[in-house]
């Protein structure tokens, strides 16, 4: 009986000390989150009656397909960019060369960064007349004309991998450091050159780490807003087609249906995440 | 005989050098990679006539600070961004206490379940639910208030707070405080002398993280935001939006200033590894 | 082309300050089973990594059936190498962990499957190839590690310390199953170990190493009844040293002072009076009796300091004279208890005189 009661009280006590974190996630997620998908059943602009009008017409519309389509490729054309990157890039840092901390600070810069300022310095990099142009004008001489970057799809894939590539290179290297060497001593001793040793050992068994970084970069990709808003010029990826939905048509319950689907397809990558997380090694 | 061994041993070392620089110019190239964005935006915010096509301006100026200070208002914004920053550190922090508390010592069925739903507000894109802040913030005028921007960012901070916060206390060794008992300090002094100095770097983290992802936040913002609330990241994004890129050069200067302290201290203690999970870019 | 099927040639690898390697110079005849044994940090696993081209030597060459490999990569060595952490390949089954070097090498699958099957056989694991590593026990994976070392015939087998991650038993049974399949397949193996038990059991000779040089290369019986230096007497098998100045020499017999006690030993060539000499003898090979009974150059009187009882032998520390301590260890019974007064011999033929000492 004593214990019973003194169960019941230290569940009550844990339940109030929940409670601010509970509150805030109804309050300021969940709750916000289930207005969403209320009003994106609603008819536009009105508060009563039930529709899938807007469902329908953001699947069935080419133009809204068209963005789902680019939002995917886009994170697509990133993730694949990403791994072709952090690849090398982990590869090389594992052997610890000199200024090692230095090359690793680095590849923190985008997670840490603003994304708006990042976008702004990508913005002025890559633009006719900035350093990037300046420098391939230079050194290939056939190029007569500047690179049009900025605000073409090659250039947002481009700025995507800048900024989301180190959640696959983090997670590469990660694995990689977590191999052991001598596995990989066994495999030459066995007769196997480098670059067999990294076919047939390193990379199989590196790779549920490089999936799980692939994902999140998928995700980071898919759910990007800010980059998208500022360098898109006329592409408008998910999140930013909410956004102008909402802001400047004012349709919000079109743009809550888009956000209910992006909010779908970020969870249900989430889980793969998870899983691909959780799998063991071979 | 001998003649030959020569030659293989030095072309061997020559490759091997030519690997090394290989791998050098990798790197290097990596690094500009990575910090040029930020280099151009730093010199393009001292650059006088600098219209590209050019490796650097020609003459310097601190004119855009004046005119971000002068004509963008930029002292009053900033009191803005930092009173609401302010706002949200304390009320993430009083939310991430006792949840985080709760979380880390005591004893929750479904305890991990519990923790991703808390982390699912930094996961999901903040477009999607910022729709429904908004909407809500319109019902209760908190819209273009302090308090309103600061709950906004609430939504993205405090789980990161309740994340660190939580393994902050579960790291918290039991034995410790019972040692403290046994030499004969009261509570309040096992409090002060043992319990307050071994989460104070926890705590610290908790504040300076968050700080930084309302200081930096855009999103919610947006969606938040008022004539009276402007915040230096939409004051950045608006000035680009009208093409004064000098000018929005200088504040990016000035808006990335808490981030690169953080970068500083992460290189001097975290492991990179560690951000990956928990933390997203704003 | 040559007699030896590897030669070290005055090799030296440094770490930064610490010279891992120093002047190691080394001949390993074909067929043999080589043992690098030392204490801990002495640098075989250097010497070893040098061989198989993870570390490139900073001086002298490394010769493999006569060919220089210093400069040559790790996989056109052709070595077989088995990991003292087994290092087998956690995403293969042991079939593929021991197929992989066949299929390096581009033979034809149904050569593959023989030679593995075949190979699976030698290490008595017929029915594990389609486990995978952590299917099986530390043994049956030092096993698979064999298979995979083995199955493409290397010309030479390396390995680094294989029993050590083995429970004791499985040590002791591992180690004759070892040394049967070299000697059986004829193959030149070199050994790694600081275990020197298992040194002595399996070598065909022992290089004896001591912070990074070698101190003495012989069979293990050389090293055991002839050891070059204090080092390789201290480090096999348990010794007492007595070291003293030559007073006379008489013939066959040579006196010593050690300390201020009188002892004989077999005189060697070259002795003379005023000498300083390090001389060791066994503790199971001295001998003890009731004091006066026994008399001559070689005995001595002392007290037991302790008696340990050890089951099969029994282990005393006496004190001879003043200072000097011996350790004994007899068979049978206790025949002398702490504090009794023993008649020692230490057999002149049994107490060795080491490389003349310290000048
Ligand atoms: N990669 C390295 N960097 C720096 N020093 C090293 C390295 N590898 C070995 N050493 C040093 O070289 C010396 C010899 O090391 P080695 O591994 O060869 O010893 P070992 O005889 O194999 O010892 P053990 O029996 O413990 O395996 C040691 O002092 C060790 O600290
Ligand atoms: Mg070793």
């Amino acid at each position: 009986m004593n214990s019973f009661w003194h169960k019941q009280r230290e569940g009550l006590i844990t339940l109030v000390l929940l409670s601010p974190g509970l509150a805030g996630f109804f309050g300021l997620f969940f709750y916000p989150m289930l207005l969403t998908v209320i009003l994106s059943f609603r008819p536009e602009g009105r508060e009563v009656g039930w529709t899938l009008a807007h469902y329908a017409r953001f699947l069935g519309d080419p133009a809204f397909r068209d963005v789902l389509g680019l939002t995917f490729s886009l994170a697509v054309g990133a993730t694949v960019f990403s791994v072709l990157l952090s690849l090398p890039l982990a590869l090389v840092l594992r052997e610890k060369p000199k200024g090692n901390r230095l090359f690793r600070l680095s590849i923190l810069l985008p997670m840490m960064m603003p994304h708006l300022i990042s976008a702004l310095g990508l913005l002025l990099f890559w633009s006719k007349r900035g350093w990037a142009n300046l420098f391939l004008l230079t050194v290939l001489p056939f190029l007569k004309e500047p690179v049009a970057v900025n605000y073409t799809i090659p250039g947002l894939i481009l700025f995507y991998v800048w900024l989301f590539y180190p959640y696959t290179c983090l997670t590469t290297l990660a694995s990689l450091e977590a191999l052991d060497r001598s596995i990989e001593e066994a495999a030459e001793v066995a007769g196997a050159n480098r670059l067999r040793v990294l076919w047939h050992i390193v990379l199989p068994l590196i790779r549920p780490g490089v999936l799980a970084g692939s994902v999140l970069t998928f995700m980071m990709a898919f759910g990007a807003f800010s980059v998208p808003l500022v360098t898109g010029g006329n592409y408008r990826p998910l999140s930013v087609q909410i956004f102008t939905q909402a802001t400047l048509y004012l349709e919000w319950s079109a743009a809550s249906a888009m956000a209910v689907v992006m909010a779908m397809a970020q969870v249900t990558f989430l889980t793969i995440y998870m899983r691909v997380l959780r799998r063991p090694i071979a | 005989m001998m003649c030959a061994m020569t030659l293989v041993r030095q072309y061997a070392r020559s490759v091997l050098s030519a690997k090394t620089l290989l791998v050098y110019s990798f790197l290097l190239g990596f690094l500009l990679y990575m910090v040029t964005p930020f280099l151009i935006i730093f010199f393009n915010s001292f650059g006088k006539g600098w219209y590209g096509m050019r490796w650097l301006p020609q003459e310097w100026t601190l004119n855009w600070y004046q005119w971000a200070i002068e004509v963008a208002d930029i002292p009053e914004i900033m009191k803005n961004t930092l009173v609401i920053a302010g706002i949200a550190v304390v009320i993430s922090t009083l939310i991430a206490l006792p949840t985080g508390w709760a979380l880390g010592r005591r004893h929750i069925p479904g305890k991990e379940l519990l923790t991703a739903l808390i982390l699912l507000p930094r996961m999901i894109p903040a477009i999607t639910f910022a729709l429904g802040v908004a909407k809500i913030f319109y019902g209760l005028h908190l819209v273009d208030t302090f308090l309103g921007v600061a709950l906004a960012h609430v939504a993205l901070a405090a789980p990161y707070a309740i994340l660190v916060l939580s393994a902050t206390f579960e790291s918290l060794d039991e034995r410790v405080l019972e040692a403290s008992a046994v030499c004969g300090a009261s509570p309040a002094q096992g409090f002060f002398y043992v319990i307050l100095p071994l989460i104070l770097p926890g705590i610290l983290s908790s504040i300076i993280f968050t700080f930084t992802t309302s200081y930096n936040e855009f999103t919610m913002t947006l969606m938040t935001y008022g004539p009276h609330t402007v915040t230096l990241p939409v004051r950045t994004y608006l000035a680009v939006g009208e093409g004064y890129w000098e000018v929005s050069s200088a504040m990016a200067v000035i808006l990335i200033i808490p981030s690169l302290f953080i970068l500083f201290l992460i290189q001097r203690q975290l492991q990179p590894e560690k951000l990956v999970g928990g933390f997203k870019g704003v | 082309m040559s007699d030896y099927m590897i030669e070290f040639v005055n090799v030296t690898k440094r770490y930064g300050d610490i010279v891992a390697n120093e002047h190691i110079t080394l001949q390993i005849k074909r067929g043999e089973l080589m043992t690098l044994l030392g204490p801990s940090g002495c640098g075989k696993t250097t010497a070893l990594r040098c061989l198989t081209g993870h570390n490139h030597p900073d001086e002298g060459r490394i010769f493999i059936d006569g060919q220089d490999v210093t400069d040559l990569p790790t996989y056109k060595r052709n070595l077989g190498m088995v990991f003292q952490n087994f290092a087998l390949f956690p995403h293969m089954t042991a079939f593929e962990n021991v197929e992989f070097p066949l299929r390096i090498r581009g033979l034809s699958q149904s050569e593959r499957r023989e030679k593995v099957v075949e190979a699976l056989k030698l290490v008595r694991l017929e029915g594990y190839g389609s486990h995978f590593p952590r299917q099986l026990s530390g043994g049956q994976q030092q096993r698979i590690g064999l298979a995979r070392a083995l199955v493409y015939r290397p010309s030479v087998l390396l390995l680094d310390e294989p029993l050590s991650n083995l429970d004791a038993k499985l040590r002791e049974e591992m180690r004759f199953e070892i040394k049967d399949l070299q000697v059986r397949l004829g193959i030149t193996a070199v050994y790694v170990t600081h275990d020197q038990e298992e040194a002595l059991a399996l070598s065909d000779r022992v290089a004896i190493m001591n912070k990074g040089r070698i101190e003495q290369v012989g069979t293990p019986e050389e090293i055991y009844e002839r050891p070059g230096s204090q080092f390789v007497a201290d480090f096999i098998g348990l010794s007492n040293f007595l070291e003293g100045t030559v007073t006379a020499v008489e013939g066959e017999t040579t006196y010593l002072a050690v300390d201020n006690l009188s002892l004989g030993l077999a005189t060697t060539a070259g002795a003379r009076v005023g000498q300083r000499v390090l001389a060791f003898v066994r503790p199971n090979e001295v001998e003890l009796a009731a004091p006066g009974t026994m008399s001559g150059p070689e005995v001595l009187e002392g007290v037991v300091e302790k008696m340990t009882y050890l089951g099969d032998k029994v282990d005393y520390r006496l004190r001879l004279g003043d200072r000097l301590m011996l350790r004994v260890q007899s068979g049978g019974t206790v025949r002398f208890k702490a504090g009794e007064r023993v008649a020692v011999r230490l057999p002149m033929e049994r107490c060795r005189v080491i490389g003349g000492g310290k000048a």
